[in-house]
C-alpha cells in the first residue's frame, strides 16, 4: 500500500507532464491520481523501476506499442522495434522515478529499469493493492504510471 | 573531437548521435557507444575520446565510477553526465568524481548541443 501524500504524488504527475512535453514538444493529459485496491490499468509494454533504501516498492510505466511508436517518431527514431519499444518503456520510468528524486531526495535508491513485454496475467498481482493510478493522454493513446511507493517505517 | 556515448538505453544513445549529426557542431566525431561502465572504460582506452556523455543508472558499473576511472585514466577527458537523477547530492557527487558538466533528463535537441558546445568551450 502506497502512504505517499497528495503533495508526493504530484511529483510524479509534474515529471510525467514534463516529460512529454520536453520531448514531443506537446502537452498530454495527465489526469488525476486515483488509489486502485487492484486491477491496474496496464498496457502492452510496461517499464518498472524498484525502489530502495528509505523506500520501497515501485513504479509502473505501461503503454500500448502503438502509442510507443508514435513517441518514437516524435523523437526521430526510426528502429522501432520491439527491443526499442522496450527500452522507451524503461527510459521513461527511469526518467519520473529519476526526476521524483529531486524531492525525495537522494535516500529513494532507483533500480535500473525492468521490461515487460506483453503482460502476463498475473502482472496485477506483483502491484500492492491500493497503489496510485495516474492516466496519461497523448494523441488518442492512454498510458498509466502506477505509483507503488511508500516510505520505510 | 572524439565523443563516446555512454548510456545503457539504445534510443538515448541513437538520440544523442542524432542531435550531434543535425547540430553540424564543429568537427565531431562519435568514436563508439556503451552501455554500461565497464564497456565504457575498455572503449575509452581503446578510442581515446576527448568528450563523454556519460548516464549515471547502468548495470555493472554505474557512472559516478566510471567517471572516476576515466578520469584517473586521462584527467584531460570532458564528462558530461546525462542523467534523471535530479537531486543535488547526486550532480554534486559526479563533479567530484570529475565530471564537467550535468544535463538532466529528459533534455531537448538545443539544450544538449548547448552542454556540449560549454563543454568544449572550457
Amino acid at each position: 500500500m502506497s502512504d505517499l501524500s497528495e503533495k508526493d504524488i504530484e511529483i510524479f504527475i509534474e515529471a510525467i507532464g514534463d516529460y512529454f512535453k520536453q520531448i514531443t514538444k506537446e502537452s498530454a493529459s495527465v489526469g488525476v491520481a486515483y488509489l486502485a485496491k487492484n486491477a491496474f490499468p496496464m498496457n502492452d509494454y510496461t517499464g518498472v523501476i524498484t525502489v530502495s533504501a528509505d523506500y520501497e516498492g515501485a513504479l509502473y510505466f505501461s503503454a500500448p506499442s502503438a502509442m510507443l511508436r508514435h513517441l518514437l517518431t516524435a523523437m526521430k527514431e526510426t528502429n522501432q522495434s520491439d527491443e526499442n519499444l522496450l527500452d522507451a518503456v524503461g527510459e521513461i520510468a527511469n526518467t519520473i522515478s529519476g526526476n521524483a528524486r529531486k524531492y525525495f531526495g537522494e535516500n529513494m535508491v532507483i533500480s535500473i529499469p525492468e521490461k515487460i513485454a506483453y503482460l502476463p496475467d498475473n502482472l496485477n498481482e506483483l502491484v500492492r493493492p491500493y497503489a496510485y493510478v495516474i492516466i496519461i493522454k497523448w494523441k488518442h493513446y492512454s498510458a498509466s504510471l502506477i505509483v507503488d511507493i511508500s516510505r520505510k517505517r | 573531437m572524439k565523443l563516446m556515448i555512454v548510456d545503457d538505453s539504445n534510443i538515448i544513445r541513437s538520440r544523442i548521435s542524432r542531435i550531434m549529426v543535425d547540430a553540424r557542431l564543429p568537427p565531431i566525431e562519435i568514436v563508439g557507444y556503451a552501455s554500461n561502465g565497464a564497456e565504457a572504460v575498455a572503449l575509452f582506452i581503446a578510442t581515446r575520446p576527448e568528450i563523454v556523455t556519460m548516464d549515471l543508472t547502468m548495470p555493472e558499473m554505474d557512472g559516478v565510477e566510471c567517471t572516476t576511472l576515466l578520469v584517473e585514466s586521462d584527467p584531460t577527458a570532458r564528462i558530461l553526465i546525462v542523467s534523471a537523477l535530479s537531486d543535488k547530492a547526486t550532480a554534486i557527487e559526479a563533479l567530484k568524481n570529475g565530471a564537467n558538466g550535468f544535463l538532466y533528463k529528459p533534455f531537448t535537441d538545443d539544450e544538449l548541443v548547448n552542454a556540449l558546445l560549454e563543454l568544449i568551450k572550457e
